[in-house]
């Protein structure tokens, strides 16, 4: 792991209506390069905010977002996409799926403005979630769970190096969640990816390299379970 | 295809309200586009009467000599040089002012007998400045070629003075100077039509191009100087002054009865103002017809713009999810300027060959009292522009909102705002 952090994210804040919403209270943190990160905290609490602002869909207000070595702060709304197009993939609550698409035309969709239509590259994604034989359905046709592992291929396809996902198992029952997780866990396991994921839930992620608890738009709790048991081993 | 469906697909329920837009945008343009047809067609009648008129030009003419009528033929008299105006315009009066703005054609209209086969002739000589006057008067050339401005001792004849005189293309026959003296022309063209601008009143026998006609049809045509020869003076018998825009004519006109104020034998006449008056019922009409058209175009576009405004609200989560994934704000906006464009210029395209088709050949316009003529309708550039800018004005409306929404608020907010 390469000691310069992939997402550095300080003293950031953000409000809404004005100010009357804090959604972020002078937020610090690190996520090194093939980290997995889980962001949990109640609704409300600002993790969504968190993703957005890392995912270059929203400014702050205060502080300072470095990505890759890209400062996002004082990007152009141009390069603002460069960034979400290349450098990351994103996994939303609702799978915001194109209707009107097939499940592999909804994974070409983010190659589009690279010009870089890898068909096999993107059914080869959907296989890896277990959607090999519904490449041509359209999500209609799909369940919740399947709808949200075409997204998590989506998101893989420009082979970005940081993933981020928002409640991804929100709309999705016990066992359609689990599998989700597991699938989003291991495809980007597979692939070296970074993972941030923001949920509520206890079954968002399994063994990850980092637990972030966000209340009220603050970092309340940072732990690192590796460091915990390398301190109770020792 | 998958800009395909990004373009036309997922539109859902808000697919039949697309399709209204489509047919209430193609009726909107066939209203547009043959009303304006008609307004085209109407100032084309209306062009078309200011070039048969020509508003624009003043005739400044000396007054008429009676004595024109007491001929050789008569027996009374010896043969005389008279002229159809008295010569009492001053070019050099005329140009001196240098108030005139316009362009000044100078003319001497001459009246001769002419020895013909043992017997009189009565003939018009008209001198000109050839290449101004072929700019407001018609000269068909049969036979040979037309006066140029250097020509001396020519003459271009109509084929009925040429008959009359017994002379042909390169024949000569002798005129009378003022001295006494015969000037013989040599014919370098025949004429086989002839519609002099403000030509002088027929008040005698002579040959004529138009039967019955009660203004010189016909006659000599010689240049200004081979005129000036026979007249013996420079003095012009009538001038026409063009202006430069027909607007500035009244201002013309006084400028030109200041300029011969102190000469009672000169009368500076226009049409102007009579074609004004002329014009006015039908410019009124005309007007109306416009304000008319301006106003169904603004409430059919307005109508239009609300109905395509459901459907790019409906379609702003896709252009949201778009920005989300990467496009950059042009490319995920494309789609929308796609539909956009392919529904109105569509739509425009079916509603002006609606007009074409349907529209009427003919149009008598309402309550005129000039006649100017049948009004043709006629789909132009203009009209195909106009048409086409409404729809695009309606198109260009409709999107604003989204336009404002996607581009000025977070991606965030508008994915969250615009999640279904």
């Amino acid at each position: 792991m390469s000691d310069t952090p992939l997402v550095a994210v300080q003293s950031v804040s953000k409000s809404y209506r004005r100010g009357a919403v804090r959604a972020l209270r002078q937020v610090s943190f690190v996520v090194q390069r093939g980290e997995f990160v889980h962001i949990t905290g109640p609704s409300g609490s600002g993790k969504t905010t968190l993703l957005n602002l890392i995912a270059a869909l929203d400014l702050p207000d205060a502080g300072e977002i470095i990505v890759g070595g890209t400062d996002l702060i004082h990007l152009s709304s141009a390069r603002a996409a460069a960034y979400r197009n290349e450098q990351i993939g994103i996994v939303f609550q609702s799978y915001n799926l194109f209707q009107q698409l097939t499940a592999v035309e909804n994974v070409l969709v983010p190659m589009i403005p690279r010009r870089r239509f890898d068909r096999r590259f993107a059914l080869e994604l959907l296989d890896n979630v277990g959607l090999a034989d519904r490449s041509e359905h359209r999500p209609a046709q799909l369940s919740g769970g399947e709808q949200q592992r075409v997204a998590i291929a989506r998101a893989l396809a420009n082979d970005p190096p940081l993933v981020l996902a928002d409640e991804p198992t929100g709309n999705l029952d016990d066992e359609n969640s689990r599998n989700v997780m597991s699938l989003l866990c291991k495809s980007c396991r597979e692939r070296g990816k970074t993972l941030i994921v923001a949920a509520h839930d206890n079954y968002a992620m399994h063994s990850p390299d980092a637990i972030f608890e966000m209340r009220a738009g603050t970092l309340t709790s940072h732990v690192r379970p590796s460091e915990v048991q390398a301190a109770r081993n020792r | 295809m998958i800009w395909g469906k990004l373009i036309f697909g997922g539109i859902g329920r808000r697919g039949l309200e697309a399709i209204f837009a489509w047919f209430v945008l193609g009726a909107a343009v066939a209203v547009i586009a043959a009303s304006l047809m008609v307004v085209e067609g109407a100032r084309e009648a209306l062009s078309r009467a200011e070039r048969l008129d020509r508003p624009d030009i003043v005739q400044v003419k000396s007054r008429f000599n009676r004595a024109l009528f007491e001929t050789p033929q008569s027996g009374n008299l010896a043969p005389l040089t008279l002229p159809v105006y008295e010569p009492l315009i001053d070019p050099e009066n005329l140009m001196a002012a240098g108030a005139v703005d316009g362009m000044v054609i100078a003319r001497q209209s001459l009246f001769r007998n002419v020895v013909s086969n043992d017997q009189f002739l009565n003939i018009y000589v008209f001198g000109i400045e050839p290449e101004l006057e072929r700019d407001i008067s018609t000269f068909s050339i049969a036979r040979g070629r037309f006066l140029r401005n250097d020509d001396n001792a020519t003459a271009v004849l109509d084929e009925a003075s040429a008959h009359a005189l017994g002379v042909d293309l390169g024949g000569t026959f002798p005129v009378r100077k003022a001295d006494g003296e015969d000037l013989t022309l040599t014919v370098i063209g025949i004429l086989d039509a002839v519609a002099l601008r403000y030509p002088p009143p027929r008040t005698v026998e002579a040959p004529s191009l138009v039967p019955n006609s009660s203004f010189v049809s016909s006659g000599a045509f010689v240049t200004l100087r081979t005129s000036e020869q026979i007249f013996g003076r420079p003095t012009l018998t009538d001038v026409l002054v063009v202006a430069g825009a027909t607007d500035r004519v009244p201002l013309m006109v006084d400028q030109l009865r200041e300029i011969f104020r102190l000469e009672p034998g000169v009368f500076v006449t226009e049409r102007y103002t009579q074609f004004r008056r002329k014009v006015q019922d039908f410019s009124l009409t005309l007007g109306l017809f416009g304000i008319l058209g301006t106003a169904t175009a603004l409430l059919a576009g307005s109508f239009v713009a609300n109905l395509l405004h459901d459907v790019y609200v409906d379609r702003r989560h896709q252009y949201a999810i778009l920005m989300g994934l990467g496009f950059s704000p042009k490319l995920s906006l494309l789609p929308a300027l796609a539909f956009g464009l392919i529904l109105v210029l569509s739509g425009t395209l079916a509603g002006d060959l609606l007009a074409v088709v349907f529209g009427p050949r003919d149009f008598a316009m309402p309550s005129l009292m000039s006649d100017l003529g049948g009004v043709m309708p006629r789909f132009d550039v203009f009209v195909a522009g106009a048409s086409l800018a409404t729809a695009i004005a309606a198109m260009a409306l409709s999107l604003v909102p989204t336009l404002w929404r996607l581009l000025r608020h977070p991606v965030a907010t508008t994915l969250a705002g615009e999640a279904r």
